[in-house]
C-alpha cells in the first residue's frame, strides 16, 4: 500500500469520528447559525454530488463509496443534536475494500466538481475584495479579543478540512462556526502536534490559508451571511484549485479540461472621483483657517487673558500658525471644551526650551576654565614614595613660592643698652611717634572741620535761600551743632597729646643730655635740634582770642540749652512734687479719720509709698566760670599766642666718644656688644626652612641681613615664624624670641609688598658686670635708685613677606578659595550658579545683581524663592548670615545630635582601637550594645588624659620615679609621634617575600650538597624562615631554651663544717686578681668523702609565669642538654612589631639544687619503706630579657650565673685537677657559668630602625665626613659596629664623641676609698650599675637607639645600656684614667656598649650594667667582638683582624690596627660636649628610703608570699628576720663579698636549731614589680613542708641622685628535730 | 547611630589601554559620618595582566563609619594609573560611584575618565607619557561643573562591595 494513502486514509477515519463529536457539542450552542447555514447548503450539495456522478461515470463503485460519505456528511449536518450514526463503522470497512487510487481519484472528482458549482454561483456576486478588506480586518481584531480560543480551534479543525480535501470542504466550513471544542474532542494543541507530526509539508500551506478563512467564518457569523460564504468560497476554490493540480500531478493519467474551473473576468476599477466621494463621507480634513475665539469657549464667555490680569503664564512654544489653526479646528470637532485655555488658546506648558544652548561651544576651552577643573601636563616620571598617598592631598599641585625678605632687626631694648642708649631709644620711638603724628596731622584736620561746621551754622542762621522750611533748617543746624561738639572734643584731645608728646621728646632729650655731661661719654649719635618757626605774634593772639570766644559762646549756648532743658524737667517734677503733696495732705486728713476708727491700721500706711523728693531749680550758668575752663583748657593743650612752633629734628650727627676715652665698664660693654651676633630662623609651618647669616650687633643695635629666602611651598602656609637666636662668642646661640609674621594676602606680590616691621619682645633676663643695664633687671636713672625701670630685651624686625610670581607673571599662590572668572554674556542670563559661580550664590549683592541684569522675571514660579531671597536680602531687614553652612539642612535630617554621637561607648572604643591609643590597642571583640559596654573601660583612659601633668604616687613608690616614669611617657610619647611618618616608609622587602631566584652558585652548592652526609657528624645550624608578625597569634610563638651544661655550681657544705675563713673586708685588685681561686679549695674538697654528691642540679626556667625545668643532674659541672618549650603570649594579643619589641618580660632561668630528706619518722621503717622529701635550693640565675632574644633571633653562649652573694650551705668547690696554667686564664672569673641556647619559633623578624635622616646640628661636613667613614667601614668590615652618629633625646643627630668629657661621680663615693683608686673605680662601676636598666626599645618602642646625656640619664634613672657606659667612661675619664667606650658586640645584650679602662700594664674591661670588669684575657668575658673604640676626642675602627677582645691589641695609636676619625686630613675641630659641665647630686632622703623598705616594699613581698602560698599557712619568723636585716647593711657595705663564714657562724649562733636556707638578693631599683618577680622566682615560697617558717628582710642603701640599692633576704627556716 | 559596614574589594579593571595598571582609591563621606575603624584610602598594587585584559589588585577595603545622617553617604573615587616600562607613571583614569545604600554583596563597575588635554597634550601623552591630570583631585567626586573638561574614556574598574547596615530602621530608614 501507498504510505500516502494509508495516511489519508487514516485522517479520515479521524476526521469523521471528530467531526461527529464536535458537531454534537457545537451545535447546541450555535444551532441557529447552523440552520441559516443548512438553507444554503441543499442547492450546493446537489450539484456537487451531480458534478461528480457525472464526470466519472465509470466508476461503479464510487457512488456506494461517495454515498455514505456524503451522506455522512449532510446528515450529521442535517441532523438535530442527538444524531450519532453507526455508519462510520461501515463506511471503516468500504474504505477497507476500495483501492487507495480509486479513493483518491473520487475525492478529486468530487472537489472538482464542487469547484465549479462555487464558481457558477460566485459570478453573479462579484465584490471588491479590496474594499472590503479594512472593516474585515477590523472585526478580526474585535473577534481575536473576544474569542481568540475559538479562532484557533477552528483553525486546527480546518487543517482536517484541507487534508481530506473537497469532500470535507462543506462540513467544514459548519464546523468552523462553531467556535467551542467541546469536551473529548482533542485539544487544539493535540490535534495540531499530530497532524503536523505525520504531514510535513502541507499544514503550513494549509494555516496560510486558514487564515483568510478565518476572516470570512467571522463575517458570516455577524450575519452578512450570503455574500462572505461564497466569498469564502470563491477564494477557498481558488486555492484549491492548485492543489487540484497537484493533485493532478500527483495522479497521473486522469484527464481534464482548464476551462471546466476557470472564470475570465475584467479588471476592477473604481474611478478616483468615486473614491474621493467614499473618502469625504469617512474622512474628515480641517481646515487651516483661524477658528473665531466664541467657538473655542463656552457659550457666552468672554475670553481672559491671565497675563494682563498680572498671573505667570510663561512663554509659549512656537507652533506655526496654520499648524495651530489646523488642531483647533480638529479639536473642535472632537470635545472643544477640554482643550481650550480661557483665553481661548489651547492649552499650553510654558515653553521648556532654553534659549541657549546650556552647554556651551568648547572652542573657547583654553581660555577661561575653572580653577578646580584646571588640568597639568605632568611628565610621566618615576613614582617617588611618599607617605600619604592620598587622592584629596596628595597631587602636589604645583609649586608655589613665598618670598620672604628679611632687612635687618633694630633692638629696641638689649642687656648690653647702656643707660644712654635706653634713653636714645625712647626718643627715637618718641620721635618716631612725632613723625606719625605730625604727618598724619590730626589736630589740623580738626581744626579746620571745626571751622567749616562753624561756617556751616552761620549761612544756615542766616538762610539765603528761603525755600528751605524752617523746621528742617532747625534740623540739620541741631546736628551741625552736636557734631561741633564732638570735634572740638576730639580737636582738643589731640592737640593735648601732641604737646604733651613734644613736651616728653624734649624731657628725655634733656635727661641724656645731662646723663652724658654725668658719665662724660656718649654712646648714642643721637642729637636733637628744635627748630623754632616764628609766628606773627599778634595774628596768632586774635586768631587765639577768637577761638576762645568761640567756644566760650558755644559752650555758653549749649550751657543754656542745657539749662532749659533741665528747668523743663524740674518744672514738670515739680508739678508732680506738688500734686502728691496735695494727695498726702489729703489722705493724711482721711487718715486721721481713719485712725479713730481703726487705730491699728495706720502704721502701715506711711511707708507704702517713698516720699519724692523735692525738685531743686537747676542753676543757671555762669559765663565766666566757663571762660576761665576754657582758658585753661587752652593753655594746658594748645601753643600760647605768640610762642614760636618747636619742630623737633633728630639726627645721627652726635660723636660717640671713643673706647679709650671711656671708662672700663663702658669698653667692657662694647666689646660684649662686639661679642654678639645675631641670626633669625625662618620657620615655615613650625618648620625651619632656613636662617639668616649670623650677623654681629652693631654700636647701634641694628642688624642688616637684607636677604630673601624664597620658600617653595606646596601647601597654604599655616603659620610663619622668624626665631631670633643670640650668639654671645662661641656659646651656643640663645633664643631670644619669636615673630609671628602674618601671611600676606593673595594680592601681595614680590616687588608690592612693603616692608613691614613686627616688633618682639623676649622674657630673657639678663644681668651683665658691665655698663650693660640687662634685661628683665630693675635699673633706674636716678641716682638713689628710685623710679626703677624694667625693661625686656626688644626689637623691630623689618620684613616683607610676599607671593613670588612665576615666569609667566602668574603669582605663585596656592589655591585658597575658588576665584571668580568671568562668564560669556549668554550664559550669564542662563545661570546663577554658571554665571556668578557657587561662590556668588551666597553672596546676596551680587546675587541680586545678577538678578536686575538678567531681567528675571518676578512671575515665574521657578524663580520664586530666588526673588523672595534676594526681596529679603536687599531690603536689608533681615539677618543675612555672614557664615556659609556647608551642609545646609543637615540639622534637619539628622538622626541624632553630635553629642549623641559622641556619647556612644562603643563607637569611641571602636574609634580608639582604630586610633591604637595604647589602652585599647588590640582591645578583642567590642560589644555589640552600648549597654554592655562598661563605664570603666574608658576610666584608666580618661584618667591618663587627665593626669598628664599631674604626677601621683600610688603606682610608683616615690615621687622621684613617679615624676620620671611621667617624663619618660611624654618623651615616648612625642618621639612616637615624631617617628610616625618615618615608620609608614616601606621597602619593597617589607612587604614581598621573594624567594632567590636559584642561580648558578647556588645550583652548583645544591649539587654539591648531595654528596654531603646526611647526618654529619657536626651538624650546623640552617637558617630558618622567618615569619612577618601580622599572621601570628597566640600559641603561635615559643620561646626554645636549650640548656647544655653548667659550670663550677656551689657545692654543699655539710652544716657541721665550722670552717671559718679570714674574713677579708677590703682588697684590691691585685689581691683578688691573684690570689682568689685557691683560698677556699683545700677546705671544702676535704669536707666531702669522695663519691658523694655534691649537688643535684636542675635549671627551671620561668618566663611570663610559665615554669619548665630540666630533669636533675648530678656534681657541680652538670650536662643537661636538654630543650625546654615555653609558649610566649604577647601583650593583648598583638603580635605586631611594635608591640613585640616592647614587651619587657624576662626569661628567668633559675639554677637549684635539688635536695632529698629523709623525713620518715619511724627509724623501725627504713627497713621497708622510704619517705623522702624533696626540696630545692635556689643557686642561681641568669635573667635575659624578651627583647634581647627578639632582637638577636638567638642567644647562643656561656653566661656568668649571678649568684647571690652569700649562699648558706653552699660553697665553691674548686677543681683540683686544674692546673696552675689555666688559673690564670680563670683568674678573674670565679663564678658559675652556664651554656644555653635560646631562640623563638618561629623565627620572628624584627622591626627595623627608622630609615631616616634627622635634623643636625652639626656641622655639615662633619656629617659627610661620618658618612664617609662609616661607608669605608662597613666596606672592610660590614660585621663590626662602627658608630659615629647618634640620635639625642629630642631626635637630632649629634657626633659621638660629643657624650664624652669627664664628669664626677658623687663626692661620696669618692671619699671611701681616698686612697685606692681601684677600690673607686669599682664603686664608680657599682654606683652605674645601680641605675636600672631599661632598653630603648622597650621605652621607643624600637623606633631608633636614643642617646640621653648623662644628666637626663641620672634624672630618668633608666637607660639602656650606652648610657650606663658613657656615664661609666665618663666617670673613668674624671678619676683621672685612660678609657674608652666599646662599641661591639657582647652576649647576651647584642650590640652593645662597654668600657675599656688601661690599667698600668692591662686593660679591663667592664660591663656598665653590671658594673662587673674582665681582663682583656677573660674568656667568659660577655664582649665577644670589638667594633670601635670612642673617646671624647676620636673614634677608632678596629681594622684588625679579627675583633674578640682576646685576640686584639687595644693600643689605638697603631694606625695599622686603628682607623681613627680625625686624622691629619680631618683634625678635631674641638667639639663641644652635649653633657654638663658637672652633675649635680642631691642626696636621696634617708627617711624616704627607710619608709620605701620597710613599710612598702617589705610590706608587699611579704603579703606576695603569702599570696603565693594559697593552699599553706605562711609563718613568719620574726627573730630570724630581724637577725637578717642586721645583716643586709653589712653585705651592702662590702658589696656582697666575702661575708659568707661570718654571716653563717652568726646565724648559726642564732638560730641553731633551724635547717635555714636562703640568700640575699640584690638588685637596683626601679619599680616594684622586678623586685616581686626575683623573688618569685627564686621558688622560696614554693617549700611546701607543713612546719616551714619563713624570713624577709629588706635593705634599702641610698646612693645620691635617688640610686637605691636594694637587698631583699629570703630565707625558710625549718626546725630541726 | 546608624553604622555602615564597607566591605569589600577592588578587584581590578577591565578595558584600559594601557597594561601594567594600579589604583589610588578612597572614600569620601559627608560631615554627617565618622570613621571608626578601617583606613579611608589606599593604593593598590601595580598589576599586569599576563593573561587576558583584566588586571586584577583584589585590594581589600573595610571600613567601619558611624552617621548621624543619610546625607553625605559614602563614595568612592578612584584614580587608575599605569605604569609603563620604565617605571614611570601616569594617570589612566578618574572613576567615581558612590557606595550602595542596600544591604548586601554588589559588583560595581565604575567607568573612568581622564581628561584629554590640548591637541599638544595628546602628542605629548602617546609619545613621551604623562598626561594632563586634575590639579584638585577633588573634582572626581565634588559636584563641579565639569562641562567644561574634554575627557577620553578610560576603563572599568570592578568592584565588589558588601555592605553591613545597622540601625537605620531605628531612624526610620528600611533598608
Amino acid at each position: 500500500m501507498n504510505p500516502r494513502e494509508e495516511k489519508v486514509k487514516i485522517i479520515t477515519e479521524e476526521f469523521i469520528e471528530n467531526d461527529e463529536d464536535a458537531n454534537v457539542g457545537k451545535r447546541k450552542k450555535n444551532s441557529k447559525v447552523q440552520r441559516q447555514l443548512r438553507k444554503k447548503q441543499p442547492p450546493t450539495t446537489g450539484p456537487d454530488k451531480m458534478v461528480s456522478e457525472e464526470s466519472h461515470p465509470g466508476n461503479q463503485q464510487e457512488p456506494a463509496q461517495d454515498e455514505p460519505q456524503t451522506r455522512l456528511l449532510s446528515v450529521t449536518a442535517r441532523r438535530g443534536p442527538c444524531s450519532l450514526p453507526p455508519i462510520p463503522s461501515a463506511s471503516r470497512t468500504g474504505f477497507a475494500e476500495f483501492s487507495m487510487r480509486e479513493r483518491m481519484r473520487e475525492k478529486l472528482q468530487a472537489a472538482r466538481s464542487k469547484a465549479e458549482s462555487a464558481l457558477l454561483q460566485e459570478i453573479p456576486t462579484p465584490r471588491p475584495r479590496r474594499l472590503r478588506s479594512p472593516p474585515v480586518k477590523e472585526l478580526e481584531t474585535e473577534f481575536g479579543t473576544e474569542s481568540g480560543k475559538e479562532v484557533g480551534s477552528t483553525q486546527q479543525e480546518d487543517d482536517f478540512q484541507s487534508y481530506s480535501r473537497v469532500k470535507f470542504h462543506v462540513s467544514a466550513r459548519k464546523i468552523k462556526s462553531k467556535p467551542q471544542v467541546p469536551p473529548g474532542f482533542p485539544s487544539a494543541e493535540e490535534a495540531y502536534n499530530f497532524f503536523t507530526f505525520t504531514f510535513d509539508p502541507e499544514p503550513e500551506e494549509a494555516g496560510e490559508k486558514l487564515k483568510h478563512q478565518d476572516g470570512t467564518d467571522q463575517e458570516e457569523e455577524e450575519g452578512e451571511e450570503e455574500p462572505p460564504a461564497q466569498e469564502g468560497a470563491n477564494r477557498m476554490d481558488e486555492e484549491e484549485l492548485l492543489h487540484g493540480k497537484d493533485a493532478e500531478d500527483f495522479l497521473l493519467g486522469l484527464d481534464h479540461t482548464a476551462d471546466e474551473f476557470l472564470a475570465v473576468r475584467r479588471a476592477d476599477y473604481e474611478s478616483a472621483h468615486v473614491r474621493l466621494q467614499r473618502e469625504k463621507e469617512m474622512l474628515f480634513i480641517p481646515s487651516r483657517l483661524t477658528v473665531p475665539t466664541y467657538k473655542k469657549l463656552p457659550e457666552n464667555v468672554q475670553p481672559r487673558f491671565l497675563e494682563d490680569e498680572g498671573l505667570y503664564i510663561g512663554e509659549r512654544p512656537e507652533v506655526a500658525r496654520t499648524n495651530q489653526n489646523i488642531m483647533e479646528n480638529r479639536l473642535l470637532m472632537q470635545e472643544p471644551v477640554r482643550w481650550f485655555g480661557d483665553d481661548g488658546r489651547i492649552l499650553a506648558l510654558p515653553n521648556p526650551i532654553k534659549p541657549f544652548p546650556s552647554r556651551p561651544p568648547v572652542l573657547t576651552q583654553e581660555q577661561s576654565i575653572k580653577a578646580e577643573l584646571e588640568t597639568l601636563y605632568k611628565k610621566a616620571v618615576n613614582y617617588v614614595h611618599r607617605s600619604q598617598h592620598m587622592i584629596g592631598s596628595g597631587d602636589p599641585s604645583g609649586n608655589f613660592q613665598l618670598d620672604i625678605d628679611i632687612s635687618g632687626l633694630i633692638f629696641t631694648h638689649h642687656p648690653c643698652f647702656s643707660r644712654e642708649h635706653v634713653l636714645a631709644a625712647k626718643l627715637a620711638q618718641l620721635y618716631d611717634q612725632y613723625l606719625a603724628r605730625h604727618q598724619r596731622n590730626k589736630a589740623k584736620f580738626l581744626t579746620d572741620k571745626l571751622q567749616a561746621l562753624r561756617n556751616a551754622v552761620q549761612t544756615g542762621l542766616n538762610p539765603e535761600k528761603p525755600h528751605q522750611s524752617l523746621d528742617m533748617i532747625q534740623k540739620t543746624i541741631n546736628e551741625y551743632k552736636s557734631e561741633i561738639r564732638q570735634t572740638r572734643k576730639l580737636r582738643d584731645a589731640e592737640q593735648e597729646r601732641d604737646r604733651t608728646l613734644l613736651k616728653t621728646i624734649i624731657k628725655v632729650w634733656k635727661e641724656m643730655k645731662s646723663l652724658r655731661e654725668f658719665q662724660r661719654f656718649t654712646n648714642t649719635p643721637l642729637k636733637l635740634v628744635l627748630r623754632k618757626e616764628k609766628v606773627d605774634q599778634k595774628a596768632d593772639e586774635e586768631a587765639y582770642e577768637a577761638e576762645i570766644q568761640a567756644e566760650i559762646s558755644e559752650l555758653l549756648e549749649e550751657h543754656t540749652e542745657e539749662y532749659e532743658q533741665k528747668m523743663e524737667e524740674y518744672r514738670t517734677s515739680y508739678q508732680q512734687w506738688k500734686a502728691w503733696k496735695k494727695a498726702q495732705r489729703a489722705k493724711k486728713k482721711k487718715k486721721k479719720q481713719a485712725t479713730e476708727e481703726h487705730p491699728e491700721e495706720e502704721t502701715e500706711e506711711p511707708y507704702a509709698e517713698e516720699d519724692p523728693v523735692k525738685p531743686t531749680p537747676p542753676e543757671p550758668t555762669d559765663r565766666a566760670v566757663i571762660e576761665q575752663q576754657v582758658r585753661e583748657r587752652a593753655a594746658r593743650s594748645r601753643r600760647r599766642p605768640g610762642e614760636p612752633t618747636l619742630l623737633p629734628e633728630l639726627s645721627l650727627a652726635g660723636s660717640v666718644t671713643p673706647n679709650d676715652q671711656c671708662p672700663r665698664a663702658e669698653v667692657w660693654r662694647r666689646e660684649d656688644v662686639k661679642r654678639r651676633s645675631v641670626h633669625l630662623k625662618v620657620l615655615f609651618n613650625n618648620k625651619q626652612v632656613c636662617r639668616t647669616a649670623s650677623r654681629q650687633l652693631g654700636t647701634d643695635f641694628r642688624v642688616h641681613f637684607g636677604q630673601i629666602f624664597n620658600l617653595q611651598i606646596f601647601n597654604w602656609p599655616e603659620s610663619l615664624t622668624l626665631q631670633i637666636y643670640e650668639t654671645v662668642g662661641h656659646s651656643s646661640s640663645i633664643l631670644l624670641a619669636e615673630v609671628f609674621l602674618p601671611i600676606p594676602e593673595t594680592t601681595v606680590v614680590t616687588g608690592r609688598a612693603p616692608i613691614e616691621e613686627v616688633e618682639f619682645s623676649s622674657n630673657q633676663h639678663a644681668t651683665l658686670d658691665h655698663e650693660g643695664v640687662g634685661s628683665g633687671v630693675p635699673f633706674s636713672f636716678e641716682a638713689d635708685g628710685s623710679n626703677q625701670l624694667i625693661l625686656m630685651t626688644s626689637g623691630k624686625v623689618s620684613h616683607s613677606v610676599a607671593w613670588a610670581i612665576g615666569e609667566n607673571g602668574i603669582p605663585l599662590i596656592p589655591p585658597l578659595s575658588q576665584q571668580n572668572i568671568g562668564f560669556r554674556s549668554a550664559l550669564k542670563r542662563a545661570d546663577a550658579i554658571s554665571s556668578i559661580g557657587t561662590s556668588g550664590v551666597t553672596d546676596m549683592k551680587k546675587l541680586a545683581k545678577w538678578a536686575a541684569e538678567s531681567k528675571l522675571d518676578p512671575n515665574d514660579p521657578n524663580n520664586a524663592p530666588l526673588m523672595q531671597l534676594i526681596s529679603v536680602a536687599t531690603s536689608g531687614e533681615s539677618y543675612v548670615p555672614d557664615f556659609f553652612r556647608l551642609e545646609q539642612l543637615q540639622q534637619e535630617f539628622n538622626f541624632v545630635s553630635e553629642e549623641e554621637l559622641n556619647r556612644s561607648k562603643r563607637f569611641r572604643l571602636l574609634h580608639l582601637r582604630s586610633q591604637h591609643v595604647p589602652e585599647f590597642r588590640n582591645y578583642k571583640q567590642i560589644p555589640v550594645y552600648d549597654r554592655e559596654i562598661m563605664e570603666k573601660v574608658f576610666q584608666d583612659y580618661e584618667k591618663r588624659l587627665q593626669d598628664r601633668n599631674v604626677i601621683e604616687t600610688k603606682d610608683h613608690i616615690d615621687t622621684h620615679r613617679a615624676v620620671v616614669a611621667k617624663y619618660l611617657q611624654q618623651v615616648r610619647e612625642s618621639v612616637i609621634n615624631r617617628f610616625l611618618i618615618a615608620k609608614q616608609h616601606f621597602l619593597l622587602a617589607d612587604l614581598v617575600v621573594e624567594e632567590e631566584v636559584p642561580n648558578i652558585s647556588i645550583l652548583g652548592l645544591n649539587l654539591f650538597k648531595l654528596a654531603e652526609q646526611k647526618r654529619p657528624l657536626r651538624p650546623r645550624r640552617k637558617g630558618r624562615k622567618k615569619v612577618t608578625a601580622q599572621n601570628l597569634s597566640d600559641g603561635d610563638i615559643k620561646l626554645l631554651v636549650n640548656i647544655i651544661r653548667a659550670y663550677d655550681l656551689p657545692v654543699r657544705k655539710p652544716t657541721a663544717s665550722k670552717s671559718q675563713q679570714p674574713s677579708r673586708s677590703s682588697r684590691t685588685f691585685r689581691e683578688k686578681h691573684a690570689a682568689s681561686p685557691d683560698t677556699r679549695s683545700p677546705t671544702h674538697s676535704a669536707d666531702y668523702p669522695l663519691g658523694q654528691v655534691l649537688v643535684r642540679p636542675f635549671v627551671e626556667v620561668s618566663f611570663q609565669r610559665t615554669i619548665c625545668h630540666t630533669t636533675t643532674a648530678e656534681g657541680p659541672n652538670p650536662s643537661w642538654n636538654e630543650e625546654l618549650e615555653l609558649p610566649f603570649r604577647a601583650p593583648n594579643g598583638d603580635y605586631s612589631t611594635a608591640s613585640l619589641q616592647s614587651v619587657k618580660d624576662v626569661v628567668f632561668i633559675n639554677i637549684f639544687d635539688e635536695v632529698l630528706y629523709d623525713v620518715l619518722e619511724d627509724d623501725r621503717e627504713r627497713g621497708n619503706g622510704i619517705h623522702t622529701r624533696i626540696e630545692r635550693h635556689w643557686l642561681g640565675c641568669v635573667k635575659i630579657p624578651f627583647s634581647t632574644i627578639y632582637f638577636q633571633a638567638r642567644i647562643d653562649g656561656t653566661f656568668k650565673i649571678d649568684t647571690p652573694p652569700v649562699l648558706l650551705g653552699y660553697s665553691k668547690e674548686q677543681n683540683m685537677i686544674i692546673e696552675r696554667d689555666f688559673d690564670s686564664v680563670r683568674s678573674l672569673s670565679e663564678g658559675s657559668y652556664i651554656t644555653l641556647f635560646i631562640t623563638i619559633e618561629p623565627q620572628l623578624v624584627p622591626g627595623e630602625s627608622v630609615r631616616e635622616k634627622f635634623d643636625s646640628q652639626e656641622d655639615e661636613k662633619l656629617l659627610q665626613a661620618t658618612e664617609k667613614f662609616q661607608a669605608e667601614c662597613a666596606l672592610k668590615f660590614p660585621k663590626r659596629q662602627c658608630l659615629t652618629t647618634v640620635i639625642d633625646i629630642s631626635g637630632k643627630t649629634v657626633f659621638i664623641t660629643r657624650y664624652l668629657k669627664p664628669l664626677n661621680p658623687p663626692q661620696e663615693l669618692l671619699n671611701v676609698y681616698p686612697n685606692n683608686p681601684q677600690a673607686t673605680a669599682e664603686l664608680v662601676a657599682r654606683y652605674v650599675s645601680l641605675i636600672p636598666f631599661l632598653p630603648d626599645t622597650v621605652s621607643f618602642a624600637g623606633l631608633c637607639d636614643l642617646w640621653s646625656t648623662s644628666d637626663q640619664f641620672l634624672d630618668l634613672l633608666a637607660g639602656d645600656e650606652e648610657e650606663h657606659a658613657v656615664l661609666l667612661c665618663n666617670y673613668f675619664l674624671f678619676l683621672g684614667k685612660k678609657a674608652w667606650l666599646v662599641m661591639g658586640n657582647a652576649i647576651p645584650e647584642g650590640p652593645t656598649a662597654y668600657v675599656v679602662t688601661w690599667e698600668k700594664s692591662h686593660y679591663l674591661i667592664w660591663n656598665p650594667c653590671s658594673g662587673h670588669f674582665y681582663g682583656q684575657f677573660d674568656t667568659f668575658c660577655p664582649l665577644k667582638n670589638v667594633g670601635c673604640l670612642i673617646g671624647p676626642d676620636n673614634i677608632w675602627f678596629n681594622i684588625q683582624q679579627y675583633d674578640s677582645p682576646l685576640r686584639i691589641n687595644f693600643d689605638i695609636t697603631k694606625p695599622k690596627l686603628w682607623k681613627s676619625f680625625f686624622s691629619r686630613s680631618l683634625p678635631y675641630p674641638g667639639l663641644s660636649s652635649v653633657q654638663p659641665e658637672e652633675l649635680i647630686y642631691q642626696h636621696t632622703d634617708k627617711a624616704v628610703a627607710a619608709e620605701l623598705q620597710d613599710s612598702r616594699i617589705e610590706k608587699i613581698l611579704k603579703e606576695k608570699i603569702m599570696d603565693w602560698r594559697p593552699r599553706h599557712l605562711t609563718r613568719w619568723n620574726r627573730y630570724c628576720t630581724s637577725t637578717l636585716r642586721h645583716f643586709l647593711p653589712l653585705l651592702e657595705s662590702s658589696q656582697g663579698e666575702d661575708v659568707e663564714d661570718d654571716h653563717r657562724a652568726e646565724l648559726l649562733k642564732q638560730l641553731g636549731d633551724y635547717r635555714f636556707s636562703g640568700f640575699p638578693l640584690h638588685m637596683p631599683y626601679s619599680e616594684m614589680k622586678p623586685l616581686i618577680d626575683a623573688v618569685y622566682s627564686t621558688g622560696v615560697h614554693n617549700i611546701d613542708v607543713p612546719n616551714v617558717e619563713f624570713a624577709l628582710a629588706v635593705y634599702i642603701h641610698p646612693y645620691p641622685k635617688n640610686v637605691l640599692s636594694v637587698w631583699i633576704y629570703v630565707a625558710s627556716l625549718i626546725r630541726n628535730r | 547611630m546608624a553604622e555602615v559596614h564597607v566591605i569589600g574589594q577592588i578587584m581590578g579593571a577591565t578595558g584600559f589601554s594601557e597594561s601594567s595598571l594600579f589604583c589610588k582609591w578612597g572614600v569620601h563621606t559627608g560631615a554627617a559620618w565618622k570613621l571608626l575603624s578601617g583606613i579611608r584610602e589606599g593604593q593598590t598594587q601595580v598589576d599586569t595582566p599576563q593573561v587576558g585584559d583584566m588586571a586584577y589588585w583584589s585590594h581589600p577595603i573595610d571600613l567601619h563609619f558611624a552617621t548621624k545622617g543619610l546625607q553625605g553617604w559614602p563614595r568612592l573615587h578612584l584614580q587608575v594609573w599605569s605604569q609603563d616600562s620604565f617605571g614611570r607613571c601616569q594617570l589612566a583614569g578618574y572613576g567615581f560611584c558612590y557606595v550602595p545604600s542596600s544591604p548586601g554583596t554588589h559588583q560595581l563597575a565604575c567607568p573612568t575618565w581622564r581628561p584629554l588635554g590640548s591637541w599638544r597634550e595628546q602628542l605629548a601623552r602617546a609619545f613621551v607619557g604623562g598626561g594632563p591630570q586634575l590639579l584638585h583631585g577633588d573634582t572626581i567626586y565634588s559636584g563641579a561643573d565639569r562641562y567644561r573638561l574634554h575627557t577620553a574614556a578610560g576603563g572599568t574598574v570592578h568592584l565588589e562591595i558588601g555592605l553591613l547596615l545597622r540601625h537605620f530602621d531605628r531612624y526610620g530608614v528600611e533598608c
